[in-house]
């Protein structure tokens, strides 16, 4: 906390002497509770994970060190491996479609008509729905009995598909369910960002003789970048940690090759396998991850956001 | 958790971060180990019965006690235990038993995290295959000692129960009650089709014959509307491991952990189940029904081959209900029976409550109680042979298997084991038949077998 003053401005009123002012006394006070959640509920679990993560643990009979053997046995793992492949696919396919369609929803959402406010509302819906129910309505949509989805494609002659337990449809049929279900978030962001482009950057570039596509590359598709970002790094940890869609829709009964993602890969070494060892060195390997990519993607930053 | 599959769609979503359950344990207290053994013979009830069958009010004379009693199961059972845990405090007046109830997935993940940090209930329900894996990390009680002290006879209870939950050195547990698979049948199809119920001289061939002319396409679109068979693949304990049984296979060779399933008996049992949904086709692909649930509870199948677990859903479903004995195949008839159990956890504060509950749970009386839900079969031979053979249509059925039902393997590991091998069979031999049985199994048995460290 710096406690210099800008020259030329005056103190507003005189601070009190000592190592620790009044004012800052009382920043420390309010900030205590979030400061004490953090070190008990995140830091704490954080280390104590690491040191789970170098043990031979059960959970029942007391921890071996193994020192970092259970990372080793986990880059030969194949089941690890296929669930990294997994969650890299999940990925790579859930975070640029839900932008995508998002940022195109937010664009039609962006509009002045009537009973907008309820459009609205409606794509939020699936964002306060609980992934259980969200997924048996999807289960019930790609069933081969009687499924809607099959019923539809069946009008264009396409033949019925088993969906979530086929395992080349599988998961996609995951992951389209995933950005229908977090749609709604991206598009109020989406939309926030769009109505505060002000409005004098439109009328200048249509003074210029910009068209529809044109104003839209050179001053929405510019200025909507810092959301665009905000939006991205979102996604990709939340899509990173998958669990609920794949706990809830794999079939038959848990996650197969084809299904199985990293989360659900430490669930199950920690609480079906008894490899709680495992399991945190699973959590942590998923913490670098997602560490490195984050940095590499505000490193990037510089070169494709702009600010106003 | 590769679970019973009388449980496999009952989960609810349990979505803790994992990271976050790890800590939680972590940090749970380890309460300091009280004493286990049991109480002195002179404050042993000195009215137990000879014979060894003692009454369930013989007594806990110990101070007053509360224990906790862990269970899963669905509103009918918790409903069930519940009044069985009430029978027992008006009869124990001095204990006070809580029952705590959760789905499958989460009682297995509260019981971990329980029992790692100090605090687990007192008796907890116990799955036979998964008990290994609890018995093994030194957190049950035995109950031998106990047994002694009552003279309590282990050969009222049926035996393939019992021994279950024995390990060398002692008995971690008491079977509560079992679950047995049959040969279901809706009456009101075979009598529309003019076919016989099925019986007791049913085996491989004659199971696919009536399928055959059971499995209907009334609108004739090319699809079944209605199947001649339904049964689960998910898992073992539905019908594939009677299969192997019945052709002459076993699961473990003679040493206990390397698979016996890559043996042409072992695998042609599986073979069966495959060739009865792509060969035969009067069995449905795995995927049809899996969002839509049980085909023959939902009146689309003439005949189910299933756990006991079924009777109450079915009958709730208004089907009218047969129940054969299982098939035969070349070797014979064998179907599977898995017990649950009722265990204590070996840090109790009250061993001896804890003990004479569980000693309740078998009583005749609390035996006749359970068997009303239909929905598994009771331990007690009394109550087997009595009361429970005439309970019900095709209760005799399930109580007369007993002398041909295997336990569904029980070892350490097991979830780990099973999840390889079903989900190798499930993938390329079930669902989509990209294999045969023994092509599945022979691309997984060094892996299984590296498991068991043979």
């Amino acid at each position: 906390m710096s406690r210099s003053v800008a020259p030329g401005r005056p103190l507003l009123r005189p601070r009190p002497s000592g190592r620790l002012g009044r004012d800052s006394w009382w920043a420390w006070v309010f900030l205590a509770p979030t400061l004490l959640g953090l070190a008990v509920l995140s830091a704490g679990p954080i280390l104590a994970s690491f040191a789970i993560s170098l043990t031979d643990w059960d959970l029942l009979s007391p921890p071996e060190f193994v020192g970092l053997g259970n990372f080793g046995s986990l880059l030969s793992d194949p089941r690890f491996l296929v669930a990294l492949r997994n969650t890299a696919f999940y990925t790579v396919t859930s975070v640029p479609l839900g932008l995508i369609l998002g940022l195109g929803l937010a664009l039609a959402l962006d509009q002045r008509i009537r009973g907008i406010a309820i459009i609205r509302t409606a794509y939020f819906l699936p964002v306060v729905t609980s992934t259980t129910a969200i997924a048996l309505v999807w289960l019930w949509i790609y069933s081969p009995q009687g499924g809607v989805l099959n019923n539809a494609l069946g009008v264009f002659g396409i033949s019925p598909q088993k969906w979530v337990s086929d395992p080349v449809f599988a998961m996609p049929a995951i992951v389209l369910m995933s950005v229908w279900q977090g749609l709604g978030t991206t598009v109020i962001i989406f939309l926030a960002g769009l109505q505060g482009i002000p409005q004098e950057f439109y009328d200048a570039a249509s003074v210029d003789g910009a068209g529809r596509w044109a104003r839209f590359r050179s001053v929405t598709l510019p200025l909507l970048t810092p959301t665009i970002f905000f939006t991205g790094i979102l996604a990709f940890i939340d899509a990173f940690q998958v669990f609920d869609q794949v706990y809830v829709m794999a079939r038959p009964g848990e996650p197969t090759k084809s299904t199985i993602t990293l989360v659900y890969f430490i669930y199950e070494a920690g609480f079906d396998h008894f490899k709680m060892g495992l399991a945190a060195a699973a959590s942590w390997i998923l913490f670098l991850i997602v560490a490195v990519m984050t940095i590499l993607y505000f490193r990037s930053q510089r070169r494709w956001v702009h600010y106003q | 958790m590769a679970n019973t599959s009388s449980l496999k769609w009952r989960r609810s979503l349990a979505a803790l971060a994992a990271a976050l359950s790890i800590v939680v344990a972590a940090c749970g207290t380890s309460t300091t180990s009280p004493s286990t053994a049991p109480a002195p013979a002179s404050d042993a009830p000195a009215s137990v019965a000879p014979g060894g069958s003692p009454a369930a009010s013989a007594g806990y004379t110990g101070p007053p006690a509360s224990i906790e009693y862990a269970i899963w199961g669905d509103p009918a059972e918790i409903d069930s235990q519940t009044k069985l845990v009430n029978s027992f405090m008006a009869l124990n007046p001095t204990i006070t038993v809580k029952v705590s109830v959760a789905d499958w997935d989460s009682y297995w993940e509260k019981l971990l995290t329980g029992l790692s940090g100090g605090a687990a209930p007192d008796v907890f329900a116990m799955d036979g295959p998964l008990y290994p894996d609890y018995q093994a990390r030194d957190v049950l009680l035995d109950l031998q000692p106990f047994i002694e002290r009552d003279g309590y006879d282990l050969g009222q209870l049926a035996d393939q129960g019992v021994g279950v939950f024995k390990t060398e050195g002692g008995q971690f547990g008491l079977p509560r009650d079992l679950n047995v698979v049959a040969l279901y049948y809706n009456k009101k199809m075979f009598d529309a089709a003019g076919v016989p119920y099925p019986d007791d001289t049913w085996d491989w061939a004659k199971l696919i014959e009536v399928g055959k002319k059971l499995t209907l396409d009334t609108d004739s679109d090319g699809k079944p509307d209605q199947w001649g068979l339904y049964t689960e693949t998910s898992d073992m304990e539905n019908y594939w491991l009677s299969l192997v049984w019945q052709n002459g296979g076993d699961f473990f060779a003679a040493d206990g952990k390397t698979t016996a399933l890559t043996t042409d008996q072992a695998a042609g049992g599986i073979q069966f189940l495959q060739d009865l949904i792509y060969k035969h086709k009067i069995l449905a692909e795995p995927s049809v029904f899996v969002e839509t649930g049980d085909a023959f509870e939902q009146g689309l199948a003439a005949m189910e081959i299933n756990g006991s677990w079924l009777v109450p859903t079915d009958l709730a479903a208004g089907i009218d209900l047969g129940i054969a004995p299982i098939p035969s195949g070349p070797a014979g008839r064998f179907t599977t029976v898995n017990p649950t159990g009722a265990v204590v956890y070996k840090g109790t504060k009250s061993p001896d409550a804890a003990w004479e509950f569980v000693k309740y749970l078998t009583s005749p009386a609390a035996q006749e109680q359970l068997m009303q839900l239909k929905a598994s079969l009771p331990v007690s031979k009394e109550v087997l042979a009595g009361p429970y053979a005439a309970a019900f249509d095709g209760a005799k059925v399930f109580a007369d298997s007993l002398a041909y039902a295997k336990p569904k393997p029980s070892f350490k590991g097991y979830d780990e084991y099973t999840g390889i091998l079903q989900g190798e069979l499930d993938e390329n031999v079930f669902v989509t038949p990209n294999k045969t049985a023994k092509e599945a199994i022979e691309s997984v048995a060094a892996q299984l077998n590296t498991l068991m460290g043979s």
